[in-house]
């Protein structure tokens, strides 16, 4: 009965730790601007990040080493420094988004302009790093997360052309005065935001640090392939919301504020007091997450004590990288740059990096060494190298493309 | 040329070199950054005498600007004026596993320069610092 208890929650905060601020702005701009055009994206992303998050999951359980541990070992003192610098720029300019997004939510809320937010979110967000342990940070985020639920409902009271919203996602096409380069450059955004390293990062921590063992395989699995998917529908809820009120009159999505209007609309004040809520959860768990996940690359890069399971003062390198990042993003989202603007940029170059996350992963998962019996079996491999493919054809086209559009506009 | 003492055959630059090293607490104590052989009179094959672990280590074997950079840090933390990379001999090797287990703690260590002074410096002063999170 606890393990089932265990398995439930864990699903419920996948979906509930699933959105971001990456996915709430990439969902919403391109929902009002390609209509559903652009599904294909997140499903490609979501299938993406489940087999790569699973095996993650796996090969920390099995070897209780993090993702970043093995990118050092695997791809050596150099080049892993290389990727740690890329990893840690994304996560760090993540970690500012997610803060101004915690901001905006609360702006939107109180009307206080969101500047004077931003001190107090970083504040809040080291302390609950601080003095709260792993797992109730999860479970309280990732089930106030769930509030974002009531997208569905919204979209459902809207009553939507389901058949124009299907056609639209299921025969995906550049739409009239779009260009191709500009479709593609959002689906890299919207790709980029569902497989954001730092997810595996997170996650391939936690395993280390929640002592999972061989029988937890069971909950890895469980909560890959069932939360993963049902946040990406989620994600997919907000672009159809956004497809349904916005396209219609050509209005572009600009701000947080509009990705929280269809639900309003559909349901008045309590639909917004609950998207409200749901946007608060989603982007402060992600702000901790990306808050551990810069101090996670830096320490398992240079072999420090990191982690939430022992106390700060034994882990002190770490606490201090994770201090500093949270100072840095705070100020770094307190120059009143466009957090919107920002996500979309952020987005956009962790596409760029991804194959330097999870090829060193693909590797390890198909050691014996540490897996045992578990490596990955044909199927996964077959899946996980088309999948590696696919990130390495986006990581190359990703820069060209930004430059060729000037970021989408 | 002598066999091979039989057992598992290990390849130091696979299962030694960037490896995470434990303490005897499993607590995290760097990694094994650089390796020093040492060749026996005799003749036969060389062997891993010493693993260096920390800046001081991997500064040189980075090289370049930050690989400078990186030594500085050690230098400043040392308190001799030229002071070497962290040195552990491969006596106090416990097991060689998945990570690199010894037998001292990581406070024994040469490595453990810059945990201590943000500890000392920084850490210790925020209140909470000696409770683990609840």
């Amino acid at each position: 009965m606890k393990k089932l208890l265990g398995v439930t929650l864990g699903i419920l905060t996948a979906i509930g730790g699933f959105l971001d601020i990456g996915d709430i702005v990439t969902a919403s701009v391109t929902g009002a601007r390609f209509r559903m055009a652009l599904a294909w994206a997140v499903v490609l992303g979501v299938v993406g990040i489940v087999i790569y998050a699973e095996m993650a999951g796996r090969v920390a359980t099995l070897s209780h080493r993090p993702v970043f541990d093995l990118v050092r070992e695997r791809v050596g003192a150099r080049l892993g420094l290389a990727n740690l610098f890329a990893s840690y720029l994304i996560t760090f300019l993540t970690l500012a988004a997610e803060v101004a997004g915690v901001a905006l939510a609360l702006q939107l809320a109180s009307d206080v302009n969101y500047l004077l937010w931003i001190p107090l979110v970083g504040f809040l967000v080291w302390i609950v790093i601080w003095r709260v342990k792993f797992e109730t940070m999860e479970n309280v985020f990732g089930l106030f997360g769930l509030a974002l639920i009531v997208m569905a409902v919204a979209l459902w009271q809207l009553h939507p052309d389901w058949s124009s919203l299907w056609h639209s996602a299921s025969r995906p096409g550049v739409a009239s005065g779009e260009g191709a380069p500009t479709y593609f450059y959002y689906g890299i955004a919207l790709f980029g935001a569902t497989m954001t390293p730092y997810e595996v990062f997170f996650f391939s921590s936690g395993a280390v640090e929640e002592r999972w063992q061989r029988s937890d395989l069971m909950l890895n699995r469980a909560n890959v392939y069932l939360g993963f998917p049902l946040g990406g529908l989620l994600t997919l809820t907000l672009m159809a919301l956004t497809a349904v009120v916005f396209a219609p009159m050509n209005i572009t999505v600009e701000h947080l504020s509009q990705a929280a209007l269809p639900t309003s609309l559909a349901l008045g004040k309590v639909g917004l007091a609950l998207i409200l809520v749901g946007f608060f959860a989603a982007t402060f768990s992600a702000a901790l997450e990306t808050g551990l996940s810069a101090g996670y690359t830096i320490s398992q890069y240079f072999g420090w004590q990191w982690g939430k399971l022992v106390r700060p003062r034994e882990a002190s390198r770490f606490h201090v990288v994770v201090l500093l990042s949270l100072i840095g993003a705070v100020l770094l989202a307190l120059t009143a740059i466009d957090p919107v603007k920002l996500t979309e940029y952020t987005v956009v170059l962790a596409a760029a990096a991804l194959p330097l996350t999870y090829f060193p992963i693909l590797v390890v998962a198909n050691d014996p060494d540490f897996m045992g019996d578990k490596v990955n079996s044909r199927l996964s491999n077959a899946i996980a190298s088309v999948y590696l493919g696919i990130l390495i054809v986006v990581s190359i086209a990703t820069i060209p493309l930004m430059i060729a559009t000037k970021g989408g506009a | 040329m002598n066999r091979p003492a039989p057992g598992r055959r290990l390849y130091a630059a696979l299962h030694l070199l960037d490896r995470q090293i434990l303490d005897a607490d499993s607590m995290m104590a760097g990694k094994v950054d650089d390796l020093e052989f040492e060749q026996p009179r005799d003749g036969s094959e060389p062997y891993v005498a010493t693993m260096l672990s920390g800046l001081g280590a991997l500064g040189p074997r980075l090289g370049g600007r930050l690989g400078r950079w990186l030594s500085g840090i050690h230098r400043r933390l040392r308190p001799e004026p030229e002071p070497g990379p962290a040195r552990i001999p491969f006596g106090v090797v416990k097991k060689l596993n998945n990570h690199v287990e010894l037998t001292l703690h990581r406070e024994e260590l040469e490595n453990n320069e810059l945990e201590a002074w943000t500890r000392d410096n920084l850490i210790a002063h925020i209140p909470g610092a000696g409770h683990a999170p609840e």
